[in-house]
């Protein structure tokens, strides 16, 4: 079992905590000038994302978790579960819902995304932070409006819905922002 | 990268220079001796949670009896010799070295203002560091009026538990209430307890007005007799306390003092259990400072405390990171 030593913790790093991966966001230390240090982290789980607060005495071991981020390309749904391939060696995975989660609107295929293993397995899927989307849905807009001024909602090809300028027009490709989820730009060809 | 240059502002190598120059002021003003003692010593300090860096001696022109050194946690032990060979009330600003030490607040290397005042208690010396903090913080942070409140005070206050009288199932109920379960265990001893709530639930808030919320400077006095280090025990209330007290700031520690034991044998007794500590954690142990001891026995009546510059000029000039103050931190030295 791979564990890290309290004097090895950084933001970054993943451990196993009550039997659920871990990322560290913060690590401080608490050390008075007589008495036992402490270091105290802030660690967010990466199952469900929430942070919590942990202490260790400084010194102690904490087991590793087995995470980590490859990049590969979304290929398809099945109704079920999303399949994912590495663009080298063509090996396939695939992720469930729970993995997949809010990142399912933004899943074109052929993107590249990150997929953090646990253990080999899905843990989370990051879409790519910038993806271009085909315009399937929104009202025609004013005809001659280029301001940008104002705007409207339209569904794009994954099902995600964006704020998007008036002149934006069906059939369009367009440049969304994933962590916001908001529009960028018409996409450039 | 080469990280060749300075980590502090030319306004804080300024700061530090000033500051050193008022400190010294300060003490020409009240008749208190600036002395110099050794950085490497024969013998160290038995703290189980302070370690000492260590070196040794090569003879090249001439062998003596010791060969390993230790660079010194503080000017302690040396500067109780002068007092126990008549300096009078003496003071000294100077770098020491604590092993393993590194943190946003901490630099393994670092500066002390030390100093001892022959014939006063602990509280007498109190007033004074608040005469002297007050004097050289006031001008860069307005500061509420200092505070003055004991360990037990302070537990009762936050954390309505009485630290003295509690026992390890209500400290760790009280730990768990904080979220602060599964740290500690039942073989962990009372102290470390004691530590864990002070560190993450007392501490935070001491140093800061309740009224204004504006920086104070937090006098927190009479520690655990299991906590006394190097002060002497008396008892208050039927509680035997240690003669201790630290100094916080905006939630941080910048000092340590105490009415000093100057009985040699209860002295010899706490370093002996210390390196029994040692012995039981697997940690190494160090060779008692004899020349340390042999003083204690005529040690005058004093009170004695060490502030660290690095955090003291941290809280002057606002600095999140003791980095911040330091010219060539530990990474760049």
């Amino acid at each position: 079992m791979a564990t890290y030593n309290t004097n090895e913790f950084r933001s970054g790093l993943k451990l196993m905590i009550d039997g659920d991966p871990y990322a560290i966001v913060e690590n401080e230390v608490v050390k008075p000038g007589k008495g036992q240090a402490f270091n105290r982290i802030k660690v967010k789980n990466l199952k469900t994302g929430r942070v919590v607060e942990r202490t260790y005495k400084s010194g102690e071991s904490v087991e590793a978790a087995d995470v980590m981020d490859t990049e590969l390309q979304y290929l398809y749904n099945d109704g079920e579960q999303w399949h994912f391939m590495h663009p080298e060696t063509f090996e396939q995975i695939a992720a469930d819902k729970a993995a997949v989660g809010d990142a399912e609107k933004w899943l074109k295929e052929q993107d590249m995304c990150t997929i953090t293993l646990w253990n080999g397995n899905p843990l989370v899927v990051t879409p790519p932070n910038f993806v271009t989307l085909t315009v399937t849905d929104t009202d025609p807009g004013l005809k001659g409006d280029t301001s940008g001024g104002g705007g409207k909602p339209a569904t794009m090809e994954t099902g995600a819905v964006v704020q998007v300028p008036l002149f934006v027009q069906i059939g369009e490709e367009l440049k969304i922002d994933t962590r916001t989820g908001k529009y960028v730009s018409r996409a450039k060809d | 990268m080469n990280n060749w240059q300075p980590v502090a502002s030319p306004e804080l190598i300024r700061l530090r220079a000033q500051t050193l120059k008022k400190i010294r002021f300060f003490f020409e003003q009240h008749n208190v001796l600036e002395v110099d003692t050794p950085v490497l010593s024969s013998a160290t300090i038995t703290d189980p949670f302070i370690e000492s860096f260590q070196t040794d001696y090569l003879p090249l022109t001439r062998r003596i009896e010791h060969t390993h050194y230790y660079l010194h946690t503080s000017p302690e032990f040396a500067m109780k010799r002068l007092l126990a060979a008549g300096s009078g009330s003496i003071y000294q600003i100077a770098k020491v070295f604590r092993q393993g030490e590194l943190s946003q607040r901490h630099n393994p290397e670092f500066t002390l203002l030390e100093w001892y005042r022959e014939g006063w208690d602990h509280h007498h010396l109190m007033a004074e560091i608040d005469q002297l903090l007050t004097l050289l913080i006031a001008e860069h942070l307005p500061l509420a009026e200092s505070c003055f409140i004991s360990y037990q005070q302070a537990f009762e206050k936050h954390l309505h538990i009485n630290p003295h009288t509690a026992d390890i199932n209500e400290l760790m109920a009280c730990a768990r209430a904080q979220q602060l379960d599964n740290v500690l265990d039942k073989t962990d001893p009372k102290d470390r307890h004691l530590e864990l709530l002070f560190s993450h639930c007392i501490e935070p808030l001491l140093g800061k007005s309740e009224q204004t919320g504006q920086a104070q400077l937090c006098f927190l006095y009479h520690y655990p007799a299991t906590q006394a280090s190097l002060a002497r025990i008396t008892e208050t209330n039927g509680v035997p306390v240690a003669e201790r007290f630290e100094i916080f700031i905006n939630g941080m520690e910048l000092g340590n003092g105490f009415h000093e034991l100057n009985n040699a044998q209860e002295q010899r007794d706490r370093f002996i259990h210390d390196n029994e500590q040692r012995k039981h954690n697997g940690q190494q142990t160090v060779p008692l400072d004899e020349h340390f001891l042999a003083a204690l026995e005529t040690l005058p009546d004093c009170a004695g405390v060490a502030i660290g510059i690095e955090r003291l000029l941290m809280v002057m000039s606002g600095s999140r990171h003791i980095n911040d103050v330091i010219n060539f931190p530990f990474e760049r030295a």
